[in-house]
């Protein structure tokens, strides 16, 4: 194993709840407003699934979004790269600003609004006919990002390396990506997604395939990509939200099965001293 | 607790383990009665006409009367392979397409497209002839090659548009999204993910299609019409070896005759055998992928 996993694993976990005075965390409050969703609606076909969500979405930071199992969190993520109507008889409305673009705008392609807003899936996805070279590579060449060889390899070299895979595939670059391990598969999808260089990244429960060694590796890479990109991870592990969060925004299912926004704040006042009784009854285990 | 494990130390009842056996019992006889007349074609094929087969019969052309003796297949065999690629050629792209156009697309139109193709795939191959040869050869008043291939591409679209449809329908969906929020085109995600992750089956699907449409005579008698004489030409007419086999064995009271209807039905069958066998081996050396089947 690398150092970073023997790292990860000796550093005491951070607690659960972190003191309301965690410094790093309260001051990080007022950055750059990189996503600016404002009555937000999503639903499949009549069914409405989330309701009228509002929220600002900092900057170089990481936010998670928890929520017990029916409200809305995916499919809140899936709006922001216009992911959700990609599924029959699903669509959402309300405002999603991107810096300062709405993403729902008529103008706006939504395979644009992909390309720089990447997304990583709870199931690992590379594609299982590409070699790991190419799982890289290739999206960027197809959308025009980079031509020829070497800018190939460079690029491969370059994200395989941020995305923390570089020293356990260097040497079979040009193996299937399916033969690599859960873990591996989901720094590799990583990998792929910063290939296209987009200042977003959108993780939808991106450990819970995941053994707790790969977790970790997961969750230590998301901290050193967090000075680089904005990052909004769905979770259901409230551990891992508190672990690598600077704000967390809780979810809740209304009485119509519609999922709504309880409240949203700095992971260490949301995991201390919650405002909503909800949000306390659900990140203390009393919830449904 | 002494219940529970007096229940697993009593023996399964006799009259359930003969229940179990039974089916496999069936199961293997099953098996056995299907292959009977597979194997005994075949035997019979072989016994009959090994005697017939050399280099010459391949590598010369029938006598102009077939009853009498000697010469050989040739004309048939490259009619045979001629039509059948150009058929290929024909259906393989435009059934591919068609079974993207279906699951992609969806819809009405698609709904209508797909009725059309289950239609067209239970349509008795004479018809499909009698349909070329009016579209076809009374447009260009005369039999030829050409029509004859055009007949075969109608008998191998179905099967070629149903296969494809069925793998791209498996593709898992965490991958097709995968290739969504990556912002790749349509076109971009068939040709370098959908296509190669499924290009296995679709292949199959594809020799299955050759494989029928080869052995196919009706469409062929008023297309190619069958040709004496060695021509590669797809305008004039052309031999194939389902119309020489069926020309020969019409007249079986020759001897000469049937021994070539069996000497050219062993090639066919060799030829198909052949096609089958190169087909897996070329998809099993694929590189690089292999992938897990998932």
């Amino acid at each position: 194993m690398n150092e970073e996993v023997t790292m990860a694993i000796e550093t005491p976990l951070r607690q659960v709840s972190p003191a309301p005075s965690d410094p790093v965390r309260s001051t990080e409050i007022d950055r750059a407003v990189v996503l600016r969703l404002r009555n937000v609606d999503a639903f499949y076909g009549t069914r409405q699934v989330v309701r009228d969500i509002s929220l600002d979405i900092t900057g170089n930071s990481i936010t998670a979004i928890i929520g017990p199992s029916g409200s809305g969190k995916s499919t809140l993520l899936r709006c922001i790269d216009r992911m959700h109507e990609v599924i029959p008889h699903a669509r959402a409305t309300g405002l999603i600003e991107y810096l300062g673009t709405n993403l729902y705008d008529a103008r706006v392609d939504p395979a644009a609004v992909r390309r720089s807003i990447g997304m990583v899936f709870q199931q690992p996805n590379p594609f299982p006919t590409m070699s790991i070279a190419d799982n890289v590579a290739a999206p960027a060449r197809f959308n025009g990002l980079i031509k020829g060889k070497n800018a190939s390899a460079d690029l491969v070299e370059q994200c395989l390396r941020r995305a923390a895979l570089w020293d356990e595939v260097k040497d079979k670059l040009h193996q299937s990506g399916a033969s690599l391990s859960g873990g591996q598969q989901q720094r590799l999808c990583i990998a792929r997604a910063l290939a296209l260089a987009p200042k977003v990244l959108l993780m939808d429960e991106p450990c819970s395939a995941l053994d707790p060694v790969a977790t970790l590796q997961i969750e230590q890479l998301m901290t050193d990509l967090r000075a680089s990109y904005t990052i909004v991870i769905v979770t259901h592990n409230m551990q891992q939200a508190a672990r690598v969060s600077d704000r967390t925004a809780f979810l809740t299912m209304g009485d119509d099965g519609a999922g709504y926004l309880v409240e949203e704040g700095p992971t260490g006042r949301i995991f201390t001293q919650p405002h909503e009784r909800l949000t306390e009854d659900y990140i203390s285990g009393r919830f449904g | 607790m002494a219940a529970e494990y007096g229940a697993l130390l009593t023996p399964t009842s006799s009259a359930r383990r003969f229940k179990a056996n039974l089916v496999v019992v069936l199961a293997v006889v099953a098996t056995a009665i299907a292959l009977v007349p597979l194997a005994s074609v075949f035997l019979f094929l072989i016994t009959r006409a090994v005697g017939v087969l050399g280099i010459d019969f391949l590598l010369q052309d029938p006598p102009g009367d077939l009853s009498a003796a000697g010469g050989g297949i040739r004309n048939a065999i490259a009619g045979t392979l001629e039509m059948t690629t150009l058929a290929t050629l024909i259906a393989a792209p435009l059934g591919i397409l068609i079974a993207i156009f279906d699951t992609e697309v969806g819809g009405r139109l698609a709904t209508g497209t797909r009725f059309f193709i289950d239609v067209m795939v239970a349509l008795p191959s004479i018809v499909i002839g009698i349909f070329v040869y009016s579209l076809i050869v009374v447009a260009q008043g005369h039999f030829s090659g050409f029509a004859g291939s055009v007949a075969l591409a109608a008998i191998m679209l179905p099967v070629i548009v149903v296969s494809t449809e069925e793998m791209l329908r498996l593709i898992p969906r965490p991958i097709s999204e995968g290739a969504r929020a990556l912002g790749l085109s349509r076109w971009r995600t068939y040709a370098s993910v959908f296509l190669p992750t499924a290009v296995s089956g679709i292949f199959t699907g594809l020799l299955l299609a050759v494989s029928r449409a080869i052995g196919e005579t009706a469409p062929l008698l008023f297309t190619a019409l069958g040709n004496n004489f060695f021509s590669t030409d797809m305008n004039e007419p052309m031999q194939g070896l389902p119309l020489l086999i069926y020309r020969n064995a019409l007249n079986s009271a020759f001897p000469a005759a049937r021994d070539r209807a069996m000497g050219a039905a062993l090639v066919l069958v060799l030829i198909v055998l052949a096609f089958n066998l190169l087909g897996r081996w070329l998809v099993s050396r694929r590189k690089p992928g292999r992938s897990t089947g998932r």
